[in-house]
């Protein structure tokens, strides 16, 4: 799992920095476009398969994607698929929003932490503002999702959880900040990937 | 038309304090009724059997604003926004913004409910609030306003923020960004800078 995701919505193609090692989340675009994006990219990729235009959310559209495209991360807000792609081997990312505490603990509900399943919390912004308790309460690896509209909100955030998505600018801000910044600030961005 | 009288009174309301009790239980509902909040916003409960809360909370002189989406037993369209203005409630919220106008015939104030998890969904919350009409708006996650506001677009209408708001300094952080008033479950913080 990369410590970045860069957010891939079939707009200009994505440019990874090297210092992030950063992955790529497919979102918002069509079938074909996912098609055709996991087969050119070297990065990991991770699909959010609720937002993907004519695909459903369901086991047959996960095995699709574990199958035929090779994709072994899937954002989805259904437990059961999430937990469907853990049993294939993948890792399963439940989609949490959590606009407040009560819909937070909603969201999670009916799901089941196990191997292989793992969380996203969205928008990932709020995650410095949740109680310990509600972050244990959640599977890991846990997933900042939206809102992290500077590189200190998604500093803040890698240090709660083991992974951020940003915008392309945002993770450009990021990679300058670690190039030029203090070897702990670049821990921070690549620890996962190092223990990979 | 709505009587300007019903959104003017609200605001006034949070203008004397401007935190709120947000509640999903009966327990809450009871440090509500003697707290110094000026409005309760009920965010669960039987939607058909809300008439003997609306009453208590109005008895202890408070307003009442219930959540048309949270509630069971109701359903977010027009007949669901005259059951619940029918049992007396002073507000609606929903996320639905085609029931804003509904809201405000029924002489209720008429607030929206808007969900931020992506820069899009800021990027486009203005045209749904100019196309839906609110009386105020109700932003959510709150506690990430400060961090919002150099990209969050002028509303025209009064802006409440809910969702992790826990600690003084956390209402007085997003008050300084721009709400009219908070709504919180943090019982400590209800009736905070009442007047």
């Amino acid at each position: 799992m990369p410590r970045v995701l860069i957010a891939d919505d079939g707009g200009a193609p994505i440019r990874v920095p090297p210092m992030l090692r950063a992955g790529i989340l497919l979102r918002d675009i069509d079938i074909a476009a996912v098609v055709r994006r996991a087969a050119s990219d070297d990065a990991v990729i991770v699909i959010d398969l609720d937002s993907v235009r004519g695909m459903a959310s369901d086991e047959a559209a996960a095995d699709f994607v574990i199958d035929t495209l090779g994709v072994r991360i899937v954002m989805t807000r259904r437990a059961h698929v999430a937990a469907h792609v853990a049993s294939r081997g993948g890792l399963g990312l439940l989609h949490a929003l959590a606009f407040d505490s009560t819909g937070l603990m909603r969201a999670l509900e009916g799901s089941a932490p196990g191997p292989g399943v793992g969380t996203v919390v969205s928008p990932g912004a709020v995650l410095p503002h949740m109680r310990p308790s509600e972050l244990e309460e959640l599977a890991r690896p846990i997933v900042a999702y939206g809102l992290l509209t500077r590189p200190a909100d998604a500093l803040d955030c890698l240090e709660l959880a083991e992974c951020v998505v940003l915008r392309q600018d945002v993770a450009d801000e990021l990679a300058a900040i670690a190039r030029d910044s203090t070897q702990p600030v670049r821990n921070l961005l690549t620890t996962v990937a190092a223990e990979e | 038309m709505i009587p300007v009288t019903a959104t003017g009174e609200f605001l006034a309301r949070l203008e004397r304090s401007r935190c709120c009790a947000a509640i999903v239980s009966d327990e809450q509902l009871e440090l509500a009724l003697v707290s110094r909040t000026p409005i309760v916003f009920v965010l669960r409960g039987n939607g058909l059997a809300l008439g003997p809360c609306i009453r208590r909370i109005h008895a202890a002189g408070k307003l009442v604003a219930v959540h048309l989406d949270l509630v069971d037993g109701v359903r977010a369209d027009p007949r669901g926004v005259a059951w619940l203005a029918r049992l007396g409630t002073d507000a609606i919220i929903t996320s639905h913004g085609r029931l804003m106008p509904v809201i405000r015939r029924e002489g209720v104030v008429a607030i929206l409910r808007l969900l931020l998890s992506r820069r899009t969904h800021v990027d486009t919350s203005v045209t749904a609030v100019s196309r839906a009409g609110p009386d105020i708006i109700e932003v959510l996650p709150g506690v990430i306003l400060p961090t919002l506001a150099a990209l969050m677009p002028t509303f025209g209408v009064p802006l409440l923020a809910g969702g992790f708001i826990r600690t003084q300094a956390d209402a007085e952080d997003v008050i300084a960004a721009g709400a009219v008033g908070i709504t919180t479950s943090a019982p400590n913080l209800w009736g905070m800078y009442a007047s």
